[in-house]
C-alpha cells in the first residue's frame, strides 16, 4: 500500500495554487512555469497509478481531521477514471489559458483559483468517504466563483450570484442528505459501505432523493440547471473546464459514487429509485438538445449541449447493469474531450475573429482550418458519428438499456442524436460551405496564432476520435471503464 | 497492444485507401495524390481474386474489435466495387486534373472507398455500422464538391436523409445485438427472428439500408445527389455506393426463417421504385438525372428479387441479386462515365462514345448476348410468383425507354467544339468498364445463377430477352415521330413538394409566433412552433433558482408518494 501517492496528488495542484496567490501580477514566467511544473507533474503520477492499479496496487491515505471524522484519499480504478480525465485536460487547458489570457489583467488571481478548482475535483475524484467527497465538493463550489466573475462586468458578477445561489443551496441539501445518512449509519466509507438495508425504505428513498437534489445542481439536471447557461459570461478556458471537467462531471461523478459506492446497485434496484432517475436524466438529454436548437450563440448552444450530453452519463448510472454503467462510464472521457474541443475552438473563434454567434462562422472553415476541423470532429462526434467516441456511448447505452428490458431509453438515444443533429450540423455547414470573407493567406495565419492556443483543440479532437478507433484498446476510456466495472460492481 | 490475427490483406484493403487519402492532407504529397486514386482499391481486388475463403481477421485494438471476413457473396461484391472505384479513380486522375479543391476530393474520395469496402468484410455489426456511416457520410463531401447552389441544396436533402437512415440503422443494430448478445453478424440475423422488438427491428434495418439503395418513397435523394457530384463521383455512387444498401439487406434480413410478411413488403416497394423510377426518369431532360431515376428502377428490382428470397430458397435468389448488382454496377459506372466523355467529345469523337452508351444501355435492358441478359435471366428464373414474374418482365420495356431517353439526352450534350476529343484514359477506363459489364456475367452466371450457361442461350430465354426490349424500341421510335411534350418534374420529385409544404408550415408557425415577439427564433424549419414557446417560456421561470428547487422538491415528493403507493 503506497500512502504518498494520492497525497502527492493533491499537492501537485494545491501547492502551484498557493505558490501562486504569492506570485506578483507581472512575474508572469514564474506563474506560467509553477502550473505548467504541476501539471506535467499531475500527469506523471497519474501515469504512474494507471499501471499500478491495473496491476491491482491499493493507493490510499487516512487522517483524522476532527476524532471521529475521518479524511480518506484513495486512489481506486473508478477515480482514476476522473483523475486521468482531469490531469489531462488541466495541463491542455492551462496551456490554452496561458495563450488566452496573455496580456491580460488579475492572472495571478486567476491561475491560483484554477489551481485550486483542479486540486478541489481532484480531492472528489480521491474522496473515499462521504465527509471527505463534501468538504472537496464545497472547496469546488468555491473556487470557481472567482473564475466564473473573472471579467468583473456587470454580467459576469450576476452569472456569479446566480451560479452561487443554485449551488449553495445544492450543497445545503447534500449536507443534510449526508448528515441524515450518517446519523442513522455512523461514517460511510466507499469502499466499505455500511449495510443500509436495516433502514426502513422510505427513509431511504428519501434520503436518496436529497443526494440527486444535492449533486444534481452541479450536474446540471432538470430543472436545476438553470446556472449553467448564464455561467458562459466567464472566459472561455474556465467555461471549457466548468464544462468538461470540474463542476458538471464532479456532479456527474458524485451521482454515480451514490449510486454505485453509498447505496449500491442493489438497494436502488430495491428501493425502486433508479427508473425515476432515469426518466429524469432521459427528460434533461432531450430539454438540453431542444434548448439547444433554440440558442443563436455558440456558447450558449454548447453549454445546453452540456445539460444534455451529461445526463447520459446519469442515465447509464440509473439503468444499472454492465453495459449502461460502462456507457455512462466511458461518456464521462468522451463528453469531456470532445466538449473542452468545442468550448477551446468557440474560445479561439470568439478572441481570434470576434465571432459569437452562429451566423458569424461562415466560412470561417477556410479562413482557420485546424481550429473548424478539431470543432467539426467534436461536433460529429456528440452526435455519435462513428468512429469518433461518442458512438461508443450510445452504444453501450443502447444495449444497457436493451438489457434492463427499458426499451423506450434507445428511442430517446435517437431523439437526442437527431436534435444533434439539428444543432451541430448547421455549423459545421456554416463553415465549410457557406461563403464567408474572401481569404487573405497572410490574414488565415495570424488568425491561427499562438500555436499554444491552437493545440490543445486539435490534441483534445484527435483523442476524442483516437478514444472510438481505438476502443479496443485496455488503455482506452472503454477499456478503463470495462476495467471498473469488471472489477468493482460486476466482478 | 494486440497484433492483429489472421490474414493481414483485409486489414490492408481498408487501410491503403486511408493512407493515399492521407497523402492528400500533407502538403508535400498532395499535388501527387490524385495520381493515386487508382491504385487506392488494388489490395481489395488483390483480395477478392485471391482471399481465403471463410478465414477471419481479428484486430481487437481497434473500434470494439474489428473482425473481417470474406464469405460468399461478399467476395463478389468486393471485387466488382473494388474495380469499379478503381475505373472510377483513373477516370477521376484525368477529369479531375485541373479542377480547384483536389486535396478534399481525394480526402474524401478515399475515405468512402474505405468505408465502401468495409461494408462487405466486416464480420461483426460495430465495423459494419462505421463502414456504413463512413461511406453514407463521406459520400456527402463527394455529392457537395463542385459547391453550386444545386449541388448544395441535394447535399441538404441527402444529410437530412442519411442522418435518419443512419439512426434507424442503429437502432436496429441495438435490438439486434442486445437480443444475440453477440457483435458478430451472423449471430444477429439469427436472433433477429425471435428478438425482443426484432420486427421493429426488421422494419428498421429495411428502411435504413432501403434508403441507402434508392428505394420509394426514401429515394429523393438519389435524383439529386447522383447528378450533383463530379462525374465520376457520380459513377461511385450510382454504381458502388447504393450497393451498400442492397448487401446491408442481404447481411441482416434473416431470410430462413421467412419473414414472408416483410418480403411481401419488400417486393412491393421494389416493384414500385421500379416502374416509378421510370416514370418521373422519362421527364428528366438532364442525362445524370435519367441515369439516377433508373439507378432507382434497377435497385427496385433488386429489392424485389431480396424480398422473393425470404421463404423459398434463399441462398440462390441472393446469389441472383449479387448478379444483378454486379452488372448493374459496372454498367451504371460506365454510363455516367459516358456522360463525361461525351461532353468533352466534338461531333465526330462523340459518334463511338454514344454507340457504346447505346449497347451498355441495351445491356441494362436485358439485350440477348449482353451481360445484362444474363444477369436478367439469373432472376426470373428464381421468381416463383407468376404476377411478380411478368412484372419483373414488362419492366424490361420501361428500361429500355428510359435509357432511350438517356441516350438522346446524351447526344444533346456534345461539345459545341468540332474537334473536341476526351482524354485518352478517360476513354481508357469508361471502356474497360463497359467490357467489364458486357462480359463479366458470362464467367460468374454458373456460380451465381446456379444455373448451366446454355439456360441463357435457350431459345426461350433469348426471345424472352428480346420482345420487351423490341416493344420499348418501337414505342421510343414512335415516341420521336410524334415528339410529344412531356411534363417536366423536377430533380428529386417528391422533394419539392415535401420542401414547399414544410416551408409553408414554418411560414404558418412564423406568423403565429410575431406577437411574442422577444422569444429566439428556431434554427430548422420548424414544426413545433408551440413546444418552442412552452420551453421559452418554461425556461424564463426555471431562471429563477427558487423556483427551480421547489419544482425539483415537489417531484422528488412526487416520486416518494408514488413509490410508496407500490
Amino acid at each position: 500500500m503506497n500512502t504518498a501517492l494520492p497525497v502527492l496528488l493533491l499537492a501537485t495542484s494545491l501547492v502551484p495554487a498557493l505558490v501562486t496567490f504569492f506570485l506578483r501580477e507581472e512575474s508572469e514566467r514564474k506563474r506560467n512555469a509553477v502550473n505548467l511544473a504541476g501539471a506535467f507533474a499531475k500527469l506523471g503520477l497519474v501515469v504512474v497509478m494507471l499501471d499500478g492499479v491495473r496491476r491491482g496496487e491499493d493507493y490510499e491515505f487516512r487522517f483524522a481531521f476532527v476524532p471521529g471524522l475521518e479524511m480518506l484519499l484513495q486512489v481506486d480504478a473508478l477515480a482514476l477514471l476522473f483523475v486521468t480525465l482531469s490531469a489531462f485536460l488541466w495541463l491542455l487547458t492551462t496551456i490554452y489559458a496561458i495563450a488566452y489570457f496573455r496580456g491580460g489583467s488579475d492572472l495571478s488571481r486567476f491561475f491560483g483559483f484554477f489551481s485550486l478548482c483542479v486540486a478541489a475535483t481532484t480531492g472528489i475524484a480521491l474522496s473515499g468517504t462521504l465527509i471527505t467527497f463534501f468538504i472537496f465538493y464545497e472547496l469546488l463550489t468555491l473556487s470557481t466563483w472567482p473564475l466564473v466573475v473573472h471579467k468583473g462586468d456587470a454580467k459576469s458578477l450576476a452569472a456569479g450570484r446566480r451560479y452561487l445561489a443554485y449551488t449553495l443551496a445544492g450543497s445545503a441539501v447534500l449536507l443534510l442528505a449526508i448528515v441524515w445518512l450518517e446519523s442513522m449509519t455512523g461514517p460511510v466509507e466507499f469502499a466499505a459501505p455500511s449495510d443500509l438495508r436495516r433502514l426502513d425504505d422510505m427513509t431511504l428513498r428519501f434520503v436518496f432523493a436529497l443526494f440527486v437534489l444535492g449533486i444534481g445542481v452541479k450536474a446540471a439536471i432538470f430543472p436545476l440547471h438553470g446556472w449553467l447557461p448564464t455561467a458562459m459570461a466567464a472566459p472561455a478556458p474556465v467555461s471549457a473546464l466548468l464544462h468538461a471537467v470540474a463542476v458538471v462531471k464532479a456532479g456527474a461523478f458524485g451521482i454515480v459514487r451514490v449510486i454505485y459506492d453509498v447505496f449500491g446497485i442493489a438497494l436502488v434496484a430495491e428501493l425502486g429509485v433508479g427508473l425515476p432517475l432515469a426518466f429524469v436524466a432521459s427528460f434533461t438529454i432531450l430539454y438540453g438538445s431542444v434548448r439547444a436548437l433554440q440558442q443563436r450563440d455558440i456558447k450558449k448552444r454548447l453549454a445546453y449541449s452540456t445539460v444534455s450530453q451529461v445526463s447520459y452519463i446519469i442515465l447509464g448510472a440509473a439503468l444499472a447493469g454492465p453495459f449502461a454503467t460502462i456507457g455512462g462510464l466511458v461518456h464521462l472521457v468522451h463528453q469531456g474531450l470532445m466538449k473542452i474541443t468545442m468550448f477551446f475552438c468557440a474560445g479561439i473563434f470568439a478572441e481570434r475573429a470576434g465571432i459569437t454567434s452562429i451566423d458569424g462562422l461562415a466560412g470561417m472553415g477556410r479562413r482557420m482550418p485546424w481550429t473548424a476541423i478539431a470543432f467539426s470532429v467534436a461536433a460529429l462526434g456528440m452526435i455519435g458519428v462513428p468512429p469518433i467516441a461518442g458512438f461508443v456511448t450510445k452504444w453501450y447505452l443502447g444495449i444497457g438499456a436493451l438489457q434492463a428490458g427499458q426499451t423506450w431509453v434507445i428511442a430517446v438515444l435517437a431523439g437526442s442524436a437527431l436534435l444533434n443533429a439539428a444543432y451541430f450540423l448547421p455549423l459545421i455547414y456554416r463553415l465549410w460551405y457557406q461563403p464567408g470573407e474572401d481569404i487573405v493567406r497572410a490574414d488565415a495565419q495570424a488568425l491561427e496564432r499562438p500555436l499554444a492556443l491552437i493545440a490543445p483543440p486539435v490534441v483534445t479532437a484527435a483523442a476524442a476520435l483516437l478514444a472510438g478507433l481505438m476502443a479496443g484498446l485496455a488503455l482506452s476510456p472503454l477499456g478503463w471503464a470495462t476495467l471498473i466495472v469488471e472489477r468493482t460492481y460486476w466482478p | 497492444m494486440t497484433f492483429p490475427l489472421g490474414p493481414l490483406l483485409p486489414l490492408i484493403a481498408l487501410i491503403a485507401p486511408l493512407a493515399i487519402g492521407l497523402l492528400a492532407a500533407i502538403p508535400a504529397t498532395r499535388a501527387r495524390s490524385l495520381a493515386l486514386l487508382p491504385l487506392a482499391p488494388l489490395p481489395a481486388l488483390a483480395l477478392a481474386f485471391f482471399g481465403t475463403q471463410d478465414e477471419t481477421t481479428l484486430a481487437p485494438d481497434l473500434l470494439l474489435g474489428v473482425t473481417l471476413t470474406l464469405d460468399g457473396n461478399a467476395r463478389y461484391f468486393l471485387g466488382f466495387v473494388a474495380l469499379l472505384w478503381m475505373g472510377a479513380g483513373l477516370y477521376a486522375t484525368a477529369y479531375m486534373r485541373d479542377k480547384p479543391k483536389i486535396a478534399p476530393f481525394v480526402g474524401f474520395w478515399c475515405m468512402t472507398l474505405c468505408g465502401n469496402l468495409g461494408v462487405f468484410l466486416a464480420a461483426d455489426i460495430i465495423t459494419f455500422y462505421v463502414s456504413f456511416a463512413v461511406v453514407s457520410l463521406c459520400a456527402y463531401l463527394l455529392v457537395v464538391h463542385d459547391g453550386t447552389q444545386r449541388a448544395l441544396h441535394a447535399g441538404i436533402v441527402y444529410i437530412v436523409l442519411a442522418v435518419l437512415g443512419e439512426t434507424c440503422l442503429l437502432l436496429g443494430f441495438l435490438i439486434g445485438a442486445a437480443a444475440a448478445d453477440s457483435l458478430l453478424i451472423v449471430d444477429v440475423r439469427i436472433a433477429l427472428t425471435d428478438a425482443p422488438g426484432g420486427e421493429a427491428a426488421i422494419a428498421l434495418l429495411i428502411v435504413g439500408f432501403g434508403l441507402k439503395a434508392g428505394m420509394f418513397p426514401f429515394h429523393v435523394w438519389l435524383p439529386l445527389a447522383h447528378p450533383a457530384a463530379p462525374v465520376p463521383a457520380s459513377a461511385v455512387l450510382s454504381g458502388a455506393i447504393v450497393k451498400a444498401g442492397i448487401f446491408g439487406l442481404m447481411q441482416f434480413l434473416p431470410m430462413e426463417s421467412g419473414l414472408s410478411l416483410w418480403g411481401a413488403l419488400l417486393v412491393i416497394t421494389g416493384l414500385v421504385s421500379a416502374y416509378y423510377g421510370v416514370a418521373v426518369g422519362l421527364t428528366q431532360r438532364n442525362p445524370k438525372s435519367v441515369l439516377a431515376y433508373s439507378t432507382i428502377s434497377q435497385m427496385g428490382l433488386v429489392l424485389a428479387l431480396i424480398g422473393a428470397a425470404a421463404g423459398a430458397t434463399p441462398a440462390d435468389n441472393l446469389a441472383a441479386a449479387t448478379l444483378l448488382s454486379l452488372h448493374h454496377g459496372f454498367a451504371k459506372g460506365a454510363l455516367f462515365l459516358s456522360v463525361g466523355i461525351v461532353a468533352a467529345s466534338g461531333r465526330r469523337a462523340a459518334v463511338p462514345a454514344l454507340a457504346a452508351a447505346a449497347l451498355l444501355a441495351l445491356s441494362v435492358a436485358g439485350f440477348p448476348g449482353t451481360g445484362g441478359a444474363l444477369a436478367k435471366a439469373a432472376m426470373k428464373a428464381h421468381i416463383a410468383d407468376p404476377i411478380v414474374y411478368w412484372l419483373v418482365t414488362l419492366s424490361a420495356i420501361g428500361t429500355t425507354l428510359l435509357l432511350a431517353r438517356f441516350v438522346m439526352t446524351l447526344a444533346a450534350q456534345v461539345s459545341a467544339q468540332e474537334r473536341a476529343r476526351p482524354s485518352p484514359i478517360m476513354t481508357a477506363s469508361f471502356v474497360a468498364l463497359a467490357v467489364a459489364a458486357l462480359v463479366s456475367p458470362w464467367f460468374f452466371f454458373t456460380d451465381l445463377a446456379g444455373l448451366p450457361l446454355a439456360y441463357s442461350l435457350s431459345a426461350s430465354s433469348i426471345l424472352n430477352g428480346l420482345w420487351p426490349v423490341l416493344v420499348g424500341g418501337a414505342i421510343a421510335a414512335a415516341f420521336l415521330r410524334i415528339s410529344p411534350s412531356v411534363p417536366s418534374i423536377p430533380e428529386g420529385d417528391l422533394v419539392t413538394p415535401v420542401t414547399k409544404w414544410l416551408r409553408r408550415l414554418d411560414g404558418a408557425a412564423r406568423r403565429g409566433r410575431s406577437r411574442l415577439e422577444d422569444l429566439p427564433r428556431p434554427d430548422p424549419g420548424v414544426l413545433a412552433a408551440p413546444l418552442w414557446r412552452a420551453a421559452s417560456v418554461a425556461e424564463r421561470a426555471f431562471a429563477r433558482w427558487s423556483f427551480a428547487g421547489l419544482l425539483m422538491a415537489a417531484g422528488a415528493l412526487g416520486v416518494l408518494i408514488a413509490l410508496s403507493l407500490q
